[in-house]
């Protein structure tokens, strides 16, 4: 991805709607008696466009914003976010992504680690009431909500982010291209 | 890059965890507060219709239990109205004209609405749209038409962050009606619809479908309550006998089912001013 001042305003209008879109929709509604969270899932998603740096920082700055509007502790959300984005983009650098299905698949996976290291933050915080089962559904079941939203969220950051990204090689040429006279 | 961002990460826990709200998150959630409150009414008919969906899925299992709660709420009713008439009669004789159901009566009602809502299963809080501007402070309690639902944990001019009962820094003495027994209520974190009453007397029976209201204990020597006395907080749906590992005695952990629907929560009131306890 090559960020200009353009794209960098760019992604910090995705991530500040991604917020506003969280906490005043997605935290508000629930199916099957769970909310979707779709932030790690955003956070996936530019991190798979941009890489492991872009999508720490945007994990970073994301979070940030999370715990400002919500009057949380400062550092948790970011903490996570950014490992989120860096493991993703991590991910992008090491393999190729030919599935289209893939990204979707990585945003459930990468959902389902950023609510554990929650979970692990608040119980080294000090976790002050037991814990129900019924956490695990709530889980599991937002790791699904995340690849069923994290497939269009994909395609919707990278038709945002379409003029900053490099065009990938294509892998099979019809016809390869030969010197002339040869 | 990275580490720094790891190395400022843990510096803002660090120096804002149990702090409370900063100047920067002031300056945040009063600039932001206000498109909250835009973005939380333009996206409601969406919300309401993603909530219809749920609700109807949730309507079949709710059918039954409702047809049996009725036929026992039919019977409390009857025996409520026994109870009004001897209550009447009593506050006859000793001249106590006040209204019992109006435990909330010194305090003030400033009524909000839910702009923004907790995303991790590992808190639960709400972001209301009424702060210092309206009168509300920290530790106010909040109610929803149903019964208690939280307690205000910061404020800021135009916004405050409500605990809810499920969160697990959540704590309110509570009694159990009409036996007495007290106890704390406290969240089991991931089920909203339990919560468990803990420390109560063992000597005495708390039985299914009885009532549990705040305490508003006011003890020598210690902090009041935050809460007023009486406010509904649910009800009685199971109680176990468990052991005490440490006292080798025996006690009951009771069940409790919030009254109010703490996962959709939409107009909130605050009980400003007032007593505590």
């Amino acid at each position: 991805m090559i960020l200009t001042p353009k794209m960098v305003a760019r992604i910090a209008l995705i991530g500040l709607l991604g917020v506003l879109l969280q906490l005043s929709f997605f935290s508000q509604v629930e199916l099957f008696h769970v909310s979707p969270d779709i932030l790690p899932a955003l956070v996936v998603c530019l991190a798979l466009l941009g890489g492991s740096l872009t999508g720490a920082v945007a994990g970073f700055w994301i979070g940030f914003f999370v715990d400002c509007l919500l009057v949380e502790a400062l550092g948790v959300s970011s903490l996570v976010l950014l490992s989120v984005g860096y493991l993703a983009g991590l991910f992008r650098e090491r393999f190729e992504i030919h599935n289209s299905l893939l990204p979707a698949l990585l945003c459930m996976g990468f959902t389902l680690g950023a609510e554990l290291a929650f979970g692990l933050i608040a119980l080294l915080l000090g976790l002050d009431a037991p814990v129900s089962v019924l956490i695990i559904r709530d889980l599991l079941l937002k790791s699904v909500y995340a690849f069923f939203l994290g497939w269009p969220l994909y395609l919707l950051v990278r038709r945002a982010l379409r003029p900053a990204l490099v065009e990938e090689p294509k892998l099979q040429r019809r016809r390869q291209p030969k010197a002339l006279g040869v | 890059m990275l580490a720094l961002l790891i190395v400022g990460s843990f510096v803002l826990l660090t120096i804002t965890y149990g702090q409370g709200s900063n100047g920067l998150q002031r300056g945040v959630s009063t600039i932001f507060s206000p498109v909250q409150g835009v973005a939380d009414r333009a996206l409601k008919p969406a919300r309401d219709l993603v909530d219809w969906f749920d609700k109807t899925f949730d309507a079949r299992g709710e059918n039954s239990r409702l047809k049996s709660e009725l036929a026992k709420t039919r019977e409390q009713a009857v025996a409520g109205l026994e109870a009004l008439q001897e209550n009447a009669q009593l506050r006859k004789l000793v001249k106590l004209d006040r209204d019992p159901a109006l435990a909330t009566s010194p305090y003030d009602l400033v009524t909000g609405r839910v702009i923004a809502r907790s995303p991790t299963v590992w808190r639960s809080s709400v972001n209301i749209d009424v702060g210092s501007g309206d009168g509300v402070h920290v530790n106010d309690p909040v109610i929803s038409g149903a019964g208690l639902i939280g307690r205000i944990a910061s404020v800021e001019p135009g916004s405050s962050q409500v605990i809810l009962l499920t969160d697990h820094e959540s704590a309110v003495t509570a009694k159990v009606l009409p036996s007495g027994v007290q106890g704390v209520v406290k969240p089991e974190v991931g089920d909203p619809e339990t919560l468990i009453l803990d420390f109560i007397d063992s000597t005495k029976r708390v039985h299914g479908g009885q009532t549990v209201v705040t305490a508003g204990w006011r003890a020598q020597g210690l902090p009041p309550s935050l809460f007023p006395p009486g406010l509904p907080l649910g009800e009685v749906t199971k109680t176990s006998p468990i052991e005490q590992a440490i006292e080798q005695e025996a006690s009951e952990q009771v069940d409790v089912r919030p009254f109010a629907d703490l996962r959709n929560l939409d107009l909130v009131q605050v009980l400003t001013g007032g007593s505590r306890g």
